[in-house]
């Protein structure tokens, strides 16, 4: 993966240093201008795109943001005579503050501060000039006379721009797109970053005190300025020092939020706006080439879910800090990472911070291990290659010491390549299914380069041969296995994420459901082979070791593999089962040509050109191989089978997904740790998991139905000669609309057409 | 939706001989549509180098409704592609076929030119310091307001464009788009680029090491 702070614009052009030593060129300017005509261009070869969208043309008022109109009053035009020191009502504190709190979220979802928290003349004047001082930060040189200016308001916008310090700071250290995720951009302002925290906290705990006996405010808006003081106060304590919640696992302080965050909600009506004091002329004064842009103003109710949102992702983050092994940990991770909204960019950064630092996962296991273990799970369960130890086995003649060596290198080879599969779940859904599309033509190679050490681990651990399915002797490959895995992982999800982007056409969707099911029986019979040598190797140990001290002390680790193998299948079954049968659902809709189409009758597409570019991720990967188009269409388009055997296929197919969806939900979210009796408790990200499955239970559902319809109308009472037109009326409902019960499965709905009058039950 | 334009239009091809009156008229349609309008210079970036790629539709008064401007080149020393970079056609003409029309002989145009695929791009407004990485730039999916843009997405894809990939608050204003692509040819897809066609921004990959450990410590001007 790519540093996260690095800023992504082109290379500065150097300045020519050189001595440059004058010479009239009057001449020659003027000769060589005589050859053009007047107004004929002349373009720079390295005049590129970027060059000419970047141009601003001075002199027009949408684009030159320091345009004066004329007749315009210079200082009316730049300057705003908005009295910072000027006595505020109780009700326009809470309007400004709340107001602020819109422009502080909106930045968070990823608007600029030049068209959010900038905009606000109070903290244009704390950061401008620079304060020296946190004394110095103030809205002007002599203090305002109110308290509830010069102390309340004062302190909540220092606060506020200090929890904005921190978020930036958070964000900009991890990974993240500019302008897609987060911007950056300060505009030569600093967020009082030199100021510690502890004077922040004193002039919170300050102005609650005074708003506590002020007995000249009605009690409703000392309560509702009290509370955002407050939120301030928690919200700063959360973002500061982030990353101690690996010590302190205490989600204290979001919690409070929570409860602020509720009060803020419930008074948000007291508040009286006060929309002279944000202003867009502050722009003019910003360090920036953008043109003016407006002020973004997002509705209130937007901005406390928005926040009220972070505050429950972070404090749900802490359930997953616990190690327990790299599958659940990796389910964790995914399942909090595909909530609906998307957690913002703050929750991500602090993910990514939490998921791997110093090389090490969860601030408590090294990098190493968290491989070690992932390998141990799948393929290894107990085996030599990851007990072989260089420090142990000092002897470069034993196997053992080689064996350590080789596996050394797998690790400094594979390490970052896995971890990053985990990390890029924290990027936004659009680029995590790009990232994947990316990585896995990576993968492809690592599986290769994890033959090689495989082919060398086998004759060091004198691994005997195998009969694998009748076929000839062979050997388990492990290093290689496991990466084929995570491969055929992110070919799935590249189609599955497809599905939640909303990216295929209607007519698209046989093909996908088919390939789906494709990778899908690949996994599966790879699954097979897997456990066949596990199965081998277990045997193995039970006959030589003659201590049975040795075999029941790696018997736990067998075990964990072996549910975790049953696990895997299940799931991947339950996906298999529900991709055929909505292949085989939509491979009827298409042959009866109820099927919507995107492109028209006449489009310049062909089927086989539509396939290619769909399936460009998958071109260059050699295992598994892209599936010729001529084979693709047949098996996707079920050539050669009747109406009666697809719908067939569908039924069975259906209610077989039905029974691996219960099974799956059954299995639960996580592996449970055998070696502790106790059951771990339910817990947020859990239910989000389950809540998952079941709508996947939904979609099956739904599906049942759409082949029950389609099956009722294709082999109904009324004889239909083949010619007739089904009468079905096909709708495919939009991802993120009710009537789709999960992103990754696009049922139909299909209803009868009005006009075929059928008979009521 | 009509795909025969009304009788009373013309079709033309851009002509650089009448720059001014042609130029001026397109950057007033096109204007109406943008929150930012673009510089002259990137109508000039497009028209000097493919007026062939840029037609325009004219009402019987002689007065511009419609245009199209594209450019064609080979992408990254790989396929040669084609973009729809700007499409504009005047609100009281919409629903007309018009701008079905003027695509079609755009991508006509870059069919005799042996094109082997066309993408969709927008060009997105920008500033000099902020989208360095990124002009490649595509048809919205959703303004709130705009509904000509789903039916610019419905027109494409009528076309046989299909959604490659799906950009991430694309837009200024934090507007998500898609990438629309179709191919011309076979075996565009294996074409090699001579770069990632991801999209990733081209930037060294680091090692966890160099991530994790700033460069503070490893140039060991550490405290």
């Amino acid at each position: 993966m790519l540093p996260n702070n690095e800023v992504r614009v082109p290379p500065r052009r150097a300045l020519v240093q050189e001595k440059a030593v004058p010479r009239d060129i009057t001449a020659e300017f003027t000769e060589a201008a005589s050859k053009l005509r007047t107004g004929q261009l002349v373009k720079d070869e390295t005049f590129t795109l970027f060059e000419a969208v970047g141009a601003l043309e001075i002199m027009d008022s949408k684009m030159d943001s320091g345009y004066i109109a004329p007749g315009e009053n210079h200082a009316q035009a730049l300057e705003d005579d908005y009295d910072v020191r000027r006595d505020l009502t109780p009700e326009q504190v809470v309007g400004l503050m709340d107001q602020l709190l819109c422009h502080e979220m909106a930045w968070h979802m990823g608007h600029p501060l030049s068209q959010t928290l900038f905009t606000s003349i109070y903290i244009d004047k704390l950061l401008w000039p620079v304060p020296r001082t946190i004394e110095d930060a103030r809205f002007d040189r002599v203090p305002s006379e109110y308290p509830l200016v010069g102390l309340v308001l004062r302190t909540y916008c220092l606060a506020l721009v200090k929890a904005c310090d921190f978020v930036h700071a958070r964000v900009a250290s991890e990974y993240f797109y500019e302008e897609e995720d987060f911007v950056t951009q300060l505009y030569n302002r600093n967020l009082l970053s030199t100021f510690d925290s502890s004077h922040f906290y004193r002039l919170l705990d300050q102005a609650v005190d005074w708003v506590d006996v002020q007995e000249g405010i009605e009690q409703k808006l000392r309560d509702a300025i009290r509370s955002r003081l407050l939120l301030r106060r928690e919200f700063l304590a959360a973002v500061d020092q982030d990353l101690e919640i690996l010590d302190t696992r205490s989600t204290d302080s979001f919690v409070s939020c929570l409860t602020y965050l509720k009060t803020l909600t419930e008074t948000a009506a007291l508040g009286n706006a006060v929309p002279e004091a944000f202003s867009l002329k502050l722009q003019r004064k910003l360090a920036s080439t953008v043109p003016p842009r407006p002020i973004v103003h997002i509705k209130q109710e937007d901005a406390l879910a928005h926040m009220k949102r972070l505050c429950q992702d972070a404090i749900d983050m802490q359930q997953m800090l616990d190690y327990r092994g790299p599958s659940n940990f990796k389910t964790a991770v995914w399942t909090l990472l595909s909530r609906k909204p998307q957690p913002s960019v703050y929750i991500r950064s602090l993910l990514q911070a939490l998921i791997v630092s110093d090389m090490t996962i969860l601030g408590a296991v090294s990098v190493r291990q968290f491989l070690y273990d992932d390998l141990a799970e799948l393929v290894l369960p107990s085996s030599i290659l990851l007990r072989a130890n260089t420090d142990e086995v000092e002897l470069p003649s034993d196997p053992r010491f080689r064996v350590a060596q080789i596996m050394e290198g797998f690790v400094k080879r594979f390490a970052q390549p896995y971890v990053d599969t985990v990390r890029s779940a924290c990027l936004n859904r659009c680029r995590v299914r790009r990232t994947i599309c990316h990585t896995v033509v990576d993968w492809d190679n690592l599986q290769m380069e994890a033959e090689e050490l495989d082919l060398q681990l086998q004759s060091l651990s004198a691994e005997p041969a195998l009969q694998f399915q009748g076929g000839e002797a062979t050997f388990s490959y492990p290093l290689s296995s496991w990466a084929y895995h995570q491969k055929l992982i992110q070919l799935r999800l590249i189609l599955q994420m497809g599905f939640e982007l909303s990216v295929y056409a209607p007519e698209e969707l046989p093909g996908i459901y088919w390939y789906l099911s494709h990778i899908c029986s690949t996994h599966l019979s790879h699954l097979d082979r897997i456990r066949t040598f596990t199965v081998a190797a277990r045997k193995r140990d039970l006959v030589s070791s003659t201590h049975g001290e040795t075999s029941a002390h790696k018997s736990p680790a067998y075990h964990r593999s072996f549910l975790y193998l049953e696990r895997l299948t299940t799931h991947i079954i339950a996906i298999d089962a529900f991709a055929i049968a909505l292949h085989a659902l939509y491979v009827l809709l298409a042959r009866h040509q109820v099927l919507p189409s995107a492109a028209g009758p006449d489009a310049y597409s062909s089927d086989k050109l539509c396939y290619e570019l769909r399936m460009k991720p998958f071109i260059p990967i050699s295992l598994p191989e892209l599936v010729p188009f001529e084979e693709y269409q047949r098996e996707a388009t079920l050539e050669g089978d009747t109406d009666a055997t697809i719908l067939d296929r569908a039924s069975k197919a259906i209610t077989e997904a039905r029974k691996a969806w219960e099974a799956t939900l059954a299995n639960g979210a996580f592996v449970e740790d055998i070696s502790s009796p106790m059951k771990e408790p339910s817990i947020a990200i859990e239910e989000d998991w389950r809540r998952d499955i079941k709508d996947t239970m939904r979609a099956c559902i739904g599906a049942s139905i759409a082949i029950e319809t389609v099956k009722k109308a294709l082999l109904g009472d009324s004889p239909r000669s083949e010619s007739d037109p089904l009468k079905l009326q096909v709708f495919i409902p939009e991802i993120g609309s009710k009537t789709q019960w999960h992103d990754w499965w696009i049922v139909p709905q299909i209803s009868e057409k009005k006009a075929a009058k059928a008979a009521t039950s | 939706m009509t795909q025969d334009a009304p009788s009373d239009l013309r079709y033309v091809r851009y002509d650089s001989a009448r720059e001014n009156e042609y130029v001026a008229a397109m950057r007033q349609l096109i204007s109406k549509d943008l929150s930012e309008p673009y510089s002259i210079y990137v109508y000039r970036y497009f028209l000097y180098q493919w007026g062939d790629l840029c037609f325009l539709a004219m009402d019987d008064k002689d007065e511009m409704v419609g245009v199209v401007v594209s450019k064609l080149e080979p992408h990254r020393g790989g396929p040669l592609r084609g973009y729809i970079a700007m499409l504009a056609v005047r609100e009281e003409y919409r629903g007309r076929g018009i701008a079905t029309k003027l695509v079609r002989m755009a991508i006509d145009a870059m069919i005799e030119r042996n094109a082997d695929e066309v993408c969709v791009q927008r060009v997105k407004s920008s500033s000099q310091f902020s989208f360095a990485h990124c002009v490649v730039c595509r048809v919205q999916i959703v303004l709130e307001t705009e509904i000509t843009n789903t039916a610019a997405m419905k027109l494409y894809e009528r076309l046989g464009f299909l959604r490659s990939k799906r950009l991430h608050r694309y837009y200024l204003n934090g507007n998500s788009a898609y990438r629309l692509v179709l191919y011309l040819r076979e075996g565009v897809g294996s074409i090699r680029t001579s770069f990632d066609p991801y999209g990733l921004p081209p930037a060294p990959l680091p090692t966890l090491d160099q991530i994790f450990h700033p460069p503070a410590t490893a140039q060991g001007n550490g405290s």
